[in-house]
């Protein structure tokens, strides 16, 4: 490994295969990386029990500690970071995607009605099928997500529309869609009605280690994801013409970046519901941080993502106590703001 | 007999017939002319009487105010701010007037009036709010209005994420409000109506006096000033009664979307944009779509009984994606843009 200059003049890391690193995306995802393990510490010693990350590490030493603290820890804090990190990871992952492929730097899978496709669709199968495995669960919520892509792309015809036409006729879809989620949560039975209205405002309650469990399967997928994903982005990030010319069949390799990430953001939903606007933040805040393209992009928009879940919910409990936010609500008092600024600047730049 | 009188004509009888229906139709055993009969008769001296007159009266009137302070301010505000997606819950102001009516009564307990007044602050506020944020988000480039409409739906979403916070901040008041946030039309904000009403009616006759000078700078602001409009002036008079509307009308049942978005949309190709003729057809049209979503709402699905205001969501968002089509996405607005 060596340390050298690229040809625009910036410090780049050069491996003997060939791969080349930039210097700042290095350290900023090891700032992140820093940054997320410290919020997950800070994050364990919030709540009412009094335990921590000190308590922790003595339990990893072999201390045994006292069951209330043991059940705090284990059964309710650390699945709930580890969850919301992975969740955060995904949707912003999905977001950065679908901001490549749409040409559009405002693309949210939230705001753009696929999670709540997703949903839709999740709640259809419990009217209809209310004994359905987990497995088929899934599956219905990517068909549902892309159900929405698809009516997407036929509303605003193609790519040839503006990029604020697009929002609006998405969140006219999610409008629509979450009108006929509050009718089907009538057909419901009562009690999987209650827990399904907890899940549609997106919360981390329900994390255990069995769901991180299936959840990591679609984390692991996605890391392979994106080191296939990573190269394309970085030439469908010129226009697809400029794609095209560079040997990127666009016309194969659309849809099924678009099927990824409607995988990605329909997994996150399925696990804890939908997490509006943290699509677009992640990635904007990632390359505030360190501009970047292709695969350090996305990587560094999952973990900015997971951040920003772990960070919200720890801000949720944190400041407001024993109140029980649930994560999609933090996220859209924190992100709507945020999403303000980020219109704002890229009219500036306009 | 031109189309324009024609149905300028039919829509009083489509509201009578809207308000009939509401009336007589409802589960239970009441007959629909023994509904129609303790309506005349006016008295709760029986068991259908009373049903009539404490139950489907007060929640046919509350549709009816609804409806026509919505219709009439959306066909307004899609007038002055010159966007075919204008409306009061595309503005951020029915959203304002909700967070402003919650946060009153969560932090300083307001009672019934005091919430009303809290409704009219938040309408204005909401607004302004998303005025505010489409000058910051669009810049000067925004010829056909798009990032007004965008941060009118992100101040809608914060502001009703604020609410849903409050709300669940204190679980044993949730449920007097739960419904309420949702848009609910319901017989027991009866007596809110009864409290409210006339700044409605005032808002009303406010912006029927101006409907002649609205027309004129719909044409043009050069040419309504140089017709002896004070153009100014009535915008903002317009504005002002149009958030004193739609304002009142979230302080009683809670905001009830879309409305003022579908209606104008509904009359204009029928009776032209004559706000003369358009004011007062969406203000009967509206109370008409009103009446029969609520009724709708109750009869549709039963044993359930939906808010009205879920449904207007669901009817709305499919007129939003059509009118976003037509106007933001044809060839023709394409070619504008």
């Amino acid at each position: 490994m060596r340390r050298e200059r690229a040809t625009d003049g910036k410090a780049v890391f050069r491996f003997s295969t060939g791969l080349e690193i930039p210097a700042g995306n290095l350290l900023a995802a090891a700032g992140l990386v820093v940054a997320a393990i410290l919020l997950a510490a800070l994050s364990t010693g919030l709540g009412r029990t009094d335990t921590g990350v000190s308590d922790l590490v003595r339990l990893f030493l072999g201390t045994e500690l006292s069951d209330e603290q043991a059940y705090a820890l284990w059964t309710v804090r650390l699945p709930r970071i580890v969850m919301g990190f992975m969740a955060g990871w995904c949707v912003a992952v999905a977001g950065a995607l679908l901001q490549s492929i749409a040409r559009n730097p405002l693309a949210d899978p939230g705001l753009f009605g696929l999670s709540q496709g997703a949903m839709t669709m999740i709640m259809l199968l419990a009217v209809i099928a209310p004994g359905a495995p987990r497995e088929f669960i899934a599956f219905a919520a990517m068909g549902g997500g892309l159900a929405v892509a698809l009516l997407l792309i036929w509303l605003v015809g193609g790519e040839r529309s503006s990029g604020l036409s697009i929002l609006l006729m998405g969140i006219a879809i999610q409008t629509v869609l979450s009108s006929v989620d509050t009718l089907l949560l009538l057909y419901t039975p009562p009690e999987t009605s209650y827990a399904l209205s907890d899940w549609i405002a997106g919360s981390l309650f329900g994390a255990s280690w069995p769901g991180i469990g299936s959840f990591a399967v679609v984390f692991v997928a996605s890391l392979i994801g994106i080191f296939f994903a990573g190269r394309a982005l970085q030439a469908y990030d010129l226009g697809s013409e400029m794609a095209m010319a560079l040997g990127e069949p666009v016309g194969r390799s659309r849809p099924v970046l678009l099927v990824f990430a409607v995988m990605l953001a329909a997994s996150a939903v399925t696990a804890v519901g939908p997490l509006t606007f943290l699509g677009v933040l992640a990635p904007h805040l990632a390359g505030f941080i360190s501009p970047a393209v292709g695969r350090p992009r996305l990587l560094l928009s999952g973990l900015m993502g997971g951040i920003l879940v772990v960070a919200a919910d720890a801000l949720a409990r944190g400041l407001l106590g024993n109140l029980p936010l649930p994560i999609g609500l933090s996220l859209t008092l924190i992100g709507v703001p945020l999403f303000i600024v980020t219109l704002s600047v890229s009219s500036r730049r306009r | 007999m031109t189309r324009r009188s024609l149905v300028l004509a039919s829509t009083p009888f489509v509201l009578a017939l809207a308000f009939f229906a509401n009336i007589s139709l409802g589960p239970g055993s009441i007959s629909p002319a023994g509904a129609i009969g303790a309506l005349f008769h006016m008295e709760a001296d029986s068991y259908e009487g009373a049903v009539v007159l404490y139950q489907r009266l007060p929640r046919a009137l509350i549709a009816i105010y609804v409806g026509a302070t919505m219709a009439v301010s959306g066909a307004v505000l899609q007038g002055l701010v010159r966007n075919p997606l204008a409306s009061p819950s595309t503005l951020g102001m029915n959203a304002g007037a909700t967070v402003f009516v919650v946060a009153g009564a969560y932090l300083f307990d307001f009672g019934m009036t005091a919430q009303g007044m809290a409704a009219l602050v938040g309408a204005l506020f909401g607004f302004f709010a998303c005025v505010a944020i489409a000058r910051l988000a669009g810049g000067s480039a925004d010829p056909r209005g798009l990032a007004l409409i965008l941060s009118g739906a992100l101040v809608s979403i914060l502001f009703i994420g604020i609410a849903n916070a409050f709300l669940l901040s204190d679980p044993a008041r949730r449920m007097d409000f739960l419904g309420w946030v949702t848009g609910n039309i319901n017989h027991v904000y009866g007596d809110r109506l009864y409290a409210f009403w006339w700044i409605g009616a005032a808002a009303l006759v406010l912006l029927a006096a101006l409907s002649r000078s609205l027309t004129l700078i719909l044409l043009g602001h050069e040419k309504a000033a140089s017709a002896g409009v004070r153009v100014d002036l009535v915008s903002n008079l317009a504005i002002g009664a149009t958030v004193l509307a739609s304002g009142s009308a979230v302080a009683i049942c809670g905001p009830i979307g879309f409305v003022g978005l579908v209606v104008p949309h509904i009359l204009r190709p029928l009776v032209g944009s004559n706000l003369s003729a358009l004011l007062p057809a969406c203000m009967v049209t509206g109370a008409s779509v009103c009446l029969f979503a609520d009724l709708c709402a109750r009869a549709a699905f039963h044993p359930y009984v939906l808010h009205t205001g879920v449904l207007m969501d669901l009817l709305g968002g499919l007129v939003f994606i059509v009118i976003v089509r037509r106007f933001y996405l044809s060839g023709s607005a394409r070619g504008l843009a």
